[in-house]
């Protein structure tokens, strides 16, 4: 490689990667020119490191502004816990408004059933009622006619 | 019980909850690099002291504005560098430099002073004038590599601008600095 393929710059600067630094010190090595160049930019770079950093004349600090700070409701109120709110007042609602709807339906609809199997059974027992005093009916008329026959012999 | 060093992305994840005081040792961290690079950068103009102490508040400030839009903590310097950078620069856009007239450069200055041993502070004094006649852009590019040790990829992400550009600024701005420094750098036998 020639002269002008070697970057001092960025080797001085720690800007080369392991086998770049290494192929450049062989070259530095062997080249005066090269040794010469690097050595100028270390110089420059050596100069530039006398410069020393400034304290800072202030400190600089935050502080919380009340004013600004959002409030307790709104510390909360964010998508996720809106969404949970949402998802607690759904299962809220199932576990107390459709129950309570349910059972006086099927309250109603027991009543209903019931009203129907006693009206059925009352149907029942009054027509049984019927026959078996019709029966008696049949039954004592005969007899009667029976005993008045007897009667007029 | 166990101890452990409270890094940066601790303090960032705390400040962003809200956590004031945690910001505050975050800034106290960095305020002084910050500080130093804003001071260099604007040192070729009047009142520069001011304006650096100014941009450093104004940079922390807009820093914690737009902290939840930092999507990797672990790049939180170059970002705030990058924030200090646009606060300088439209601060420089707005103010020219103002060197007298008639002042002598510094090559001229430094061979015309009598010859003789040059102590660390004088070198010192050398390299901030010499600093001051290089270009913002420049001068900024040596900012942020030889005193804040930003690599190449990391300068170009800083200043917004291709690594190719960064190198040349940069080896242009060292030119100029080896070119201005070197009668300098001889007589205090560097």
């Amino acid at each position: 490689m020639s002269c002008k393929s070697y970057d001092w710059k960025a080797y001085a600067l720690g800007e080369l990667d392991g086998p770049a630094r290494s192929q450049a010190d062989v070259h530095a090595a062997a080249c005066a020119d090269c040794r010469e160049e690097l050595a100028a930019v270390r110089m420059t770079l050596n100069a530039l490191s006398t410069l020393r950093d400034e304290e800072i004349p202030r400190r600089i600090a935050f502080v919380s502004d009340k004013v600004f700070e959002p409030r307790w409701w709104q510390k909360f109120w964010n998508p996720n816990f809106a969404a949970a709110c949402v998802i607690a007042g759904a299962i809220l609602v199932h576990a107390f408004a459709r129950p309570a709807e349910n059972s006086a339906r099927v309250q109603a609809e027991i009543d209903a059933a019931v009203n129907k199997a006693v009206a059925e059974v009352e149907a029942r027992r009054a027509e049984q009622t019927e026959r078996i005093l019709s029966r008696y009916d049949e039954r004592f008329t005969a007899m009667y006619k029976t005993t008045a026959g007897l009667v007029r012999q | 019980m166990i101890f452990r060093e409270v890094e940066d992305r601790d303090l960032i994840a705390k400040a962003r909850r809200g956590d004031v005081e945690a910001y505050n040792l975050l800034v106290s961290r960095w305020e002084k690099r910050v500080f130093n690079y804003l001071l260099r950068l604007v040192s070729n103009r009047p009142g520069s002291r001011e304006d650096a102490l100014d941009l450093c508040q104004e940079t922390f400030l807009k820093a914690y504005q737009n902290l939840p839009k930092l999507e990797d903590p672990a790049r939180f310097s170059g970002w705030l560098f990058r924030i200090a950078h646009n606060e300088a620069f439209s601060l420089l856009r707005r103010k020219r430099p103002e060197i007298p007239d008639g002042e002598t450069p510094l090559e001229a200055q430094a061979s015309a002073e009598s010859p003789g041993r040059l102590f660390p502070l004088e070198l010192s004094l050398a390299v901030d004038g010499a600093l001051k006649r290089l270009s913002d852009d420049q001068r900024e590019a040596v900012l942020l590599k030889v005193y804040q040790g930003f690599k190449f990829d990391e300068m170009a992400e800083i200043l917004d601008c291709p690594v190719s550009t960064v190198k040349s600024r940069l080896y242009a701005a060292l030119d100029t600095l080896k070119l201005v420094l070197s009668p300098v750098m001889v007589r205090g036998g560097q």
